[in-house]
């Protein structure tokens, strides 16, 4: 087992690793940019030591940085967390290279599973189902059209890095595409270093249902069930919830087992997930993988039990995962709400500035992972994410009933967030329906949303 | 030397308390206090002609006349030395001076101080400003993180003429008298 961690992240994962390693006996040394020095990470911890300037490029995105600060304050091991170094194979590399244990996949299986369309060509020899696409990446303009034909509009044009929407685009005709194409191109070279993309059939009013994996390096591997991720807002993520209120017992499990299966069989390694897309008819298509510790994975904790980055030290570090199937038990229901700093009424731009007051939800069944307290100074450098409402009940009637009264409670004063759209949202109809798809916010609108709350609450 | 509990009248072993004054000001104060700015002392102390002069660091120069009686006047809050330099880690890694940081050396802005190591790349630590380096921070081989502090450098005698004839009028006999 690994004996010391360094954390090369910074926010809510940040506090969330140092938890875990600290609930394994293990030491931990948060890594900070400068701007990060009074972060909440860094005041809990034992030691921290600082690895470059705001700037990402110079300091989370820096491998010769976070590998010399693991070498210098004594760790055994590095902990990416999500973004950043997380998924890049060269950095899991350089930390072998150095005698240091990356949690995480090996940089074997980040290879293997770097580029989105060779995962699908990879997974789909395994069985799983792919939306109908492209021919690989395109090549051009003219491939990119006679791609199109083929498959037919409308069309998601996506690249092949990255994540968060940052260079995608749907079209409807071949005019759209052409046009599209160029914007799509430069966004995702200035976002991930590589402009190589390529089409997806558009699927109408489907859901983002995700798979959790569990997977050692000897071959055994457990599914922790699935996550619906259909709340989003311009293909970000911000609420989540388990079961899937869109899937039949029949299906959840079939999609969940499907997806292990095929993840082990590719030689899949360490905590992951496997992304789908699930259409109106239950039918469900493999988009991605995720080979990394990811946002939401509290909402799968709260229902297994499972403290799914203590398993990824413990397999990182060869362990024999140790269970099987059998004694992964899903009890309840739970629903993640995203806290960001945005300006919900000034078009969701992010927000930056001190946290004047902070006070969590409590109760039975909440649970805050966050960096967030009173006096904080929110940098303007990295992404808004200030913290996540995980909520619990034994049905989804209870665990939304729970989430309305902690959303009362939870107060963040001094910056705008996006807390009132969160109220918004677990008032809205079609939400508490649960009859729903990826197109919800966007189609109704944020402005549709905050009109329906009471006055004080959407101030 | 006699004790005086008023601590204000000096005890001079000479006659003419002001013979001792002049060689005080003109020549054994500024002495001092540039041996302090090029030093790695907080204080320094010394007695001459019965009087005794004690100087602080941090740019107050205080001169006391309690020759005898032990007491010292320090000033008041010493003021802001201006434009002292830190020189500070370029990276996260190692650090090996270079053979010019000695405390009391001169050096001119962007002279390397010295260079740490980052996984066998190394990046150069240059002086800020020029000045005389008063302080050094880290040692050869210490791990040092990105912004750390690793040396200081003092401006080069900042007008301390005014300074220390204000501080040897102040704590002069005929002042006290």
């Amino acid at each position: 087992m690994v004996e010391r961690v360094l954390i090369a992240n910074r926010g809510e994962i940040a506090v969330r690793v140092l938890r875990a390693c600290r609930s394994m006996g293990l030491e931990a040394v948060v890594a900070p940019s400068e701007a990060d020095r009074e972060s909440r990470a860094v005041l809990m911890a034992d030691e921290s030591i600082c690895i470059g300037p705001a700037e990402s490029a110079r300091s989370y995105l820096s491998t010769a940085s976070v590998i010399s600060a693991a070498l210098v304050s004594g760790c055994d091991a590095i902990h990416p967390g999500y973004g950043f170094l997380s998924e890049d194979d060269g950095f899991a590399e350089m930390t072998r290279a150095h005698d240091l244990t990356f949690i995480g996949p090996s940089a074997e299986v980040l290879e293997r599973f770097a580029s989105k369309a060779g995962t699908r060509e990879l997974l789909a020899g395994h069985g799983l189902p792919m939306v109908p696409g492209s021919d690989g990446m395109l090549r051009d303009d003219e491939h990119a059209l006679s791609e199109a034909a083929r498959i037919g509009y409308p069309l998601l044009i996506k690249p092949s890095a990255g994540g968060g929407g940052k260079g995608m685009r749907m079209v409807r005709t071949p005019r759209e595409l052409q046009q599209a194409l160029t914007v799509c191109r430069s966004e995702a070279r200035a976002a991930f270093g590589d402009d190589s993309l390529y089409l997806e059939k558009w699927l109408e009013r489907t859901r983002h249902v995700e798979v959790q994996v569990i997977v050692d390096n000897y071959g055994s591997g457990v599914h922790v069930g699935e996550r619906d991720c259909s709340v989003q807002r311009r293909h970000q993520k911000i609420v989540e919830e388990a079961p899937s209120p869109a899937i039949d017992d029949t299906t959840r499990v079939e999609l969940a087992e499907a997806a292990v299966r095929a993840a082990v069989a590719a030689g899949y390694q360490n905590v992951g997930t496997l992304e789908f897309l699930v259409d109106g008819e239950g039918r469900y298509y493999f988009i991605e993988i995720n080979a990394r510790i990811q946002v939401e994975h509290p909402v799968t904790e709260m229902l297994s039990g499972i403290d799914i980055v203590a398993e990824q030290i413990r397999l990182a570090s060869g362990e024999p995962l140790g269970y099987g199937q059998d004694a992964v038990r899903l009890r309840g229901h739970a629903i993640e709400f995203r806290i960001n700093a945005e300006d919900v009424k000034g078009d969701f731009q992010p927000q930056a500035g001190v946290v004047e007051r902070y006070v969590p939800p409590g109760g039975a069944g909440i649970r805050m992972e966050t960096h967030l307290y009173s006096g904080y100074d929110v940098p303007p450098y990295y992404d808004s994410l200030l913290g996540k409402l995980i909520v619990w009940g034994p049905d989804r009637d209870s665990a939304i009933a729970r989430s309305r009264v902690a959303l009362r409670e939870l107060l963040v004063e001094g910056i705008e967030t996006n807390i009132p759209f969160h109220r918004a949202i677990v008032e809205d109809q079609t939400f508490l329906s649960g009859d729903f798809d990826t197109n919800l916010l966007d189609r109704k609108g944020a402005a549709a949303f905050l009109s329906a709350l009471p006055t004080d609450d959407a101030a | 030397m006699t004790d005086d509990p008023t601590g204000r009248r000096p005890a001079p072993d000479i006659d003419d308390p002001s013979v001792g004054l002049d060689e005080l000001t003109e020549e054994i104060l500024p002495a001092l206090i540039a041996r302090l700015r090029a030093g790695r002392l907080g204080e320094l102390e010394i007695r001459s002609h019965g009087w005794r002069v004690r100087l602080r660091r941090d740019g107050a120069a205080t001169a006391t006349s309690g020759a005898a009686s032990g007491t010292s006047a320090d000033g008041d809050s010493p003021p802001e030395i201006g434009a002292r330099g830190v020189a500070r880690s370029p990276a996260v890694g190692y650090f090996s001076p270079a053979s010019g940081l000695v405390i009391g050396h001169t050096v001119q802005a962007a002279d390397p101080l010295g260079r740490v190591d980052v996984l066998g790349i190394v990046q150069d630590v240059s002086a800020p400003t020029g000045g005389i380096v008063s302080e050094v921070l880290a040692e050869a081989g210490q791990a040092v993180e990105y912004g750390q502090a690793l040396a200081v450098i003092d401006p080069l005698v900042p007008e301390f003429d005014a300074g220390s004839d204000e501080a040897a009028e102040d704590g002069s006999p005929a002042a006290a008298a």
